[in-house]
């Protein structure tokens, strides 16, 4: 059986917005951003600053989302953001073609002013889009998901899989606890699992393997309990899609995100804005 | 519609993969408004034929089919699927398996959206299920935060919205505490009385009599041995095969002349020291939420095998997580040999306290029994020359020799169950605690297993008390607590309500059913002979005693 997110009902600016205006407002502004691969920081700032204002007006509790967080800067500080100082690569070319001073080294490998403002840039970048994401699953009712995705006009198949979707993954957290505590029950420790990648994976099997079984077993289960019910023999009627209506908030915060979906291709291509520099202020603190 | 809900003629089933016959010249009729119970071991073909009956066979599960499944007279192989599923209605063994929506009136409208009826008319279909069982409260619930007995129901209702004429109920009390099953036996007779043709797959006969079957179906390797009234026991019935009532399997016993031995009393040990010590222990998950323990006292002592018995949800498996270590108390504290449990790692623990999780699925990684067995012993850094050893003899314990090369995960759920439980066998740690070790497991199997683990005989001690100082099981079967324990834990309300000896805790018919454990006929006929027996005993051991 598939779980939700611990979502609960709070009557906020960004709850009583249409799921629709949400989802279509969150693809804008990610596709404004790396479809004309904006790195100006000038962009990417004020970007940043609006999607903080959104993130804080869904009033979500720190406790709910903290470990959510805590993977995300361990992703975006530990992995992204050091694989930027460090390679200058997952951006523009210019980051590692131009002839930036180097700041100092590490284990052979030279880090630049140009790869440390990306590295920074590129963290930003994330936040930003993170920052409109996590919210997502915690302040939207998991029953509408689905009808969302079918007044957006996808198939009724494509809309089910979308809401099993996204309930899967705090599914694969519940599985993963109770796997967890039966292989520390045998005397496993996570902790002490050492060695190089390969041999990293094989002594992580006792964990993923039955998470996979477990993933596996509850599709095939959902599958026929939906066959069972006639799931995809007719047009389906969905019961909640009257109740999704665009309000005056949702055609004004649909409006801004079509502005910041086109603005981002203005700004590129129509006015050369959005490229990726380096602002003197950040290269003259190491000069 | 025609008269008959159900004719099947002559029915034969061979699955494309096995070569023996799965059903053999099975015929039976059914009348609108009947409930007919279906009994019978695993692989007995009870399951092959309620697959034949809501039309997954032939359509998922292929092989050769001959005879005829006439529903209100059309052949079921020739039926869409979307008119089978407004004929035969099944639910499933777990509720958990079958609900695929995450709040209630979303659940229960799926099978109407999906046929794409008008909003108003499955709105109104909706209201009339949860009316029909009484779940109004539940309308607006998130799904997966429902107890058993409210999930059961809620798929129930999502079956009912379909309005089928025929109710397929395969083992639908497998899941339940016994209190929700009685509720649920209860709503499966109104709905027979209402009209609706009820089948109900149920290897627990003693439970499912409660929903006063016009008919009982038992079969045995394919076939039907006996199809007729359930006023008493059948002959054909084997009582070591399917749950029936103790006065019947007495009168069996009895009417055999069979002398069936009394098991032998177990040898009274000394209390020693106390193994594990519950002091004050209070939990919850956070601060701003409930406590789920509540100063729970508590003492594990050599020698014991302790049922703990009580409601879903009531804080069962959170008791014995503390034991592990997998839990720490919020105030008070759990001593293991002596050691708080804060200051121990789970790894440290498991050294004298095994655990076998409910769902093997959720431990079986290793590609063989062999090595499977081998990873507790290996991660508690034992010496390598013994593992062998350790293993082969936990393999030969639940009787899984020659298995040790199999992949545990392509063996039976039985065998799977065994497997985990030779896997903390392995490890050599002085108690053993299971958490529902029958669940998922038939009446015949479990009951082997059982016997297997507990039986004491004149010259040798149990597999149990052999190998563990201790153990403790989690259970709803209250028969296994009257079978195999020496001491009963009622646990309700967050706290331990009563402990002692079966015959002392669970006389109290009050208490239990206060906490949602329903007496069953083998304890009843226990305590009537409590003055002649001295203890409790299995149902064939009361024959002797029995007027």
């Amino acid at each position: 059986m598939l779980v939700t997110w611990k979502y609960r009902p709070r009557n906020t600016f960004i709850q009583r917005l249409d799921p629709r205006t949400r989802l279509l407002f969150f693809f804008c502004v990610i596709f404004g951003l790396t479809l004309p691969d904006i790195w100006d920081y000038r962009v990417i700032l004020p970007l940043f600053a609006m999607s903080l204002t959104l993130y804080l007006l869904a009033r979500i509790e720190w406790k709910d989302v903290k470990r959510v967080w805590l993977f995300i800067f361990v992703l975006v500080f530990m992995i992204v953001g050091l694989n930027a100082l460090l390679s200058g690569r997952g951006g523009p070319a210019s980051v590692t073609n131009t002839a930036s001073p180097v700041v100092f080294e590490v284990l052979g490998i030279d880090v630049t002013i140009a790869k440390i403002w990306f590295a920074l840039t590129q963290v930003v970048r994330m936040i930003t889009m993170t920052l409109l994401a996590i919210p997502i699953p915690y302040t939207m009712d998991p029953n509408i998901y689905g009808t969302a995705f079918r007044k957006l006009g996808s198939s009724d198949k494509v809309s089910f899989t979308m809401d099993l979707a996204f309930r899967f993954l705090p599914t694969f957290a519940r599985d993963f606890t109770i796997t967890m505590d039966s292989q520390r029950a045998r005397g496993y420790e996570l902790e002490k699992v050492k060695g190089g990648i390969a041999s990293r994976l094989r002594k992580l099997a006792p964990l993923i393997i039955p998470v996979v079984m477990q993933s596996t077993v509850t599709g095939e289960e959902v599958i026929d309990a939906m066959d069972l019910r006639a799931f995809g023999t007719n047009p389906r009627t969905w019961i909640k899609a009257d109740d999704l209506r665009y309000k005056f908030a949702d055609y004004i915060m649909l409006g801004l995100a079509l502005i910041l979906l086109v603005g981002g291709f203005v700004l590129r291509f129509g006015l050369g804005i959005g490229e990726f520099f380096i602002p003197d202020f950040f290269t003259n603190l190491f000069l | 519609m025609p008269e008959k809900p159900l004719v099947i003629d002559s029915l034969t089933f061979k699955y494309k993969t096995r070569p023996e016959l799965a059903l053999e010249d099975v015929s039976l009729e059914l009348k609108q408004g009947e409930l007919l119970l279906i009994a019978g071991s695993s692989g007995c073909g009870k399951t092959t034929l309620a697959r034949c009956i809501n039309g997954l066979i032939p359509r998922s599960y292929r092989g050769e089919r001959s005879g005829k499944v006439l529903l209100h007279g059309r052949e079921v192989a020739d039926m869409p699927i979307p008119e089978m599923a407004q004929v035969v209605g099944t639910l499933l063994q777990d509720p958990e398996r079958q609900i695929v929506a995450s709040n209630v009136f979303n659940e229960i409208a799926f099978g109407p959206e999906n046929l794409g009826l008008p909003r108003g008319e499955i709105i109104s279909r909706v209201d009339q299920a949860l009316s029909r069982l009484k779940l109004e409260y539940l309308r607006e619930r998130e799904t997966f935060n429902l107890s058993g007995g409210e999930k059961q129901k809620v798929a129930l209702a999502g079956v009912l919205t379909m309005n089928p004429s025929i109710l397929l109920l395969d083992e639908p009390l497998a899941s339940l505490d016994p209190a929700s099953a009685h509720e649920a036996l209860e709503v499966f007779r109104s709905l027979a009385d209402e009209g609706k043709t009820v089948i109900l797959v149920e290897h627990r006969v003693e439970d499912a009599i409660e929903a006063k079957p016009d008919r009982l179906l038992y079969m045995e390797e394919g076939r039907i041995k006996y199809l007729g009234p359930i006023t008493d026991l059948p002959k054909e019935i084997d009582h070591t095969q399917v749950k029936l009532p103790a006065p019947w399997v007495v009168r069996r016993v009895k009417a055999q002349g069979a002398t069936v031995k009394e098991p032998p009393k177990p040898p009274v040990q000394e209390r020693g020291d106390p193994l594990v010590v519950f002091e004050d222990v209070s939990f919850r998950y956070d601060s701003d939420l409930p406590f789920i323990l509540e100063n729970v006292n508590l003492k594990i002592f050599p020698g014991d095998l302790i049922a703990v018995l009580g409601p879903n949800g009531a804080g069962k498996s959170t008791l014995v997580k503390h034991a592990i270590g997998l839990l720490k108390p919020t105030s008070g504290r759990v001593l293991v040999e002596g050691q708080d449990t804060r200051k121990l790692s789970v790894a440290q623990i498991a050294r004298t306290l095994g655990y076998v999780f409910q769902s093997p699925t959720h431990m079986l990684y290793a590609p063989t029994v062999q090595e499977e067995l081998e990873f507790g012993p290996k991660n508690l850094a034992y010496d390598p020359m013994l593992i062998p050893k350790f293993v082969n003899e936990s393999l030969s314990t639940v009787n899984l020799n020659g298995f040790a090369e199999y992949p545990p995960l392509g063996l039976s759920f039985g065998q799977q169950k065994r497997t985990t439980i030779a896997a903390v066998l392995a490890m050599r740690s002085k108690i053993l605690i299971m958490d529902e070790p029958t669940a998922g497991q038939d009446f015949a199997n479990y009951t082997h297993f059982m016997n297997t683990m507990c039986d004491v005989s004149e010259d040798a001690q149990s597999v149990l008390s052999a190998n563990f100082a201790a153990t403790l099981f989690i259970t709803h079967d209250l028969d296994l607590a009257v079978t195999y324990a020496n001491r009963a834990l009622l646990f309700g309300d967050r706290r331990i309500i009563a402990d002692g000896k079966p015959q002392d805790v669970l006389k109290d018919e009050e208490l239990l059913l206060k906490y949602r454990v329903r007496p069953t006929s083998l304890l009843r006929l226990n305590l009537s002979l409590l003055p002649q027996t001295g203890r409790f005993l299995p149902a064939e051991s009361l024959a002797a005693y029995a007027p």
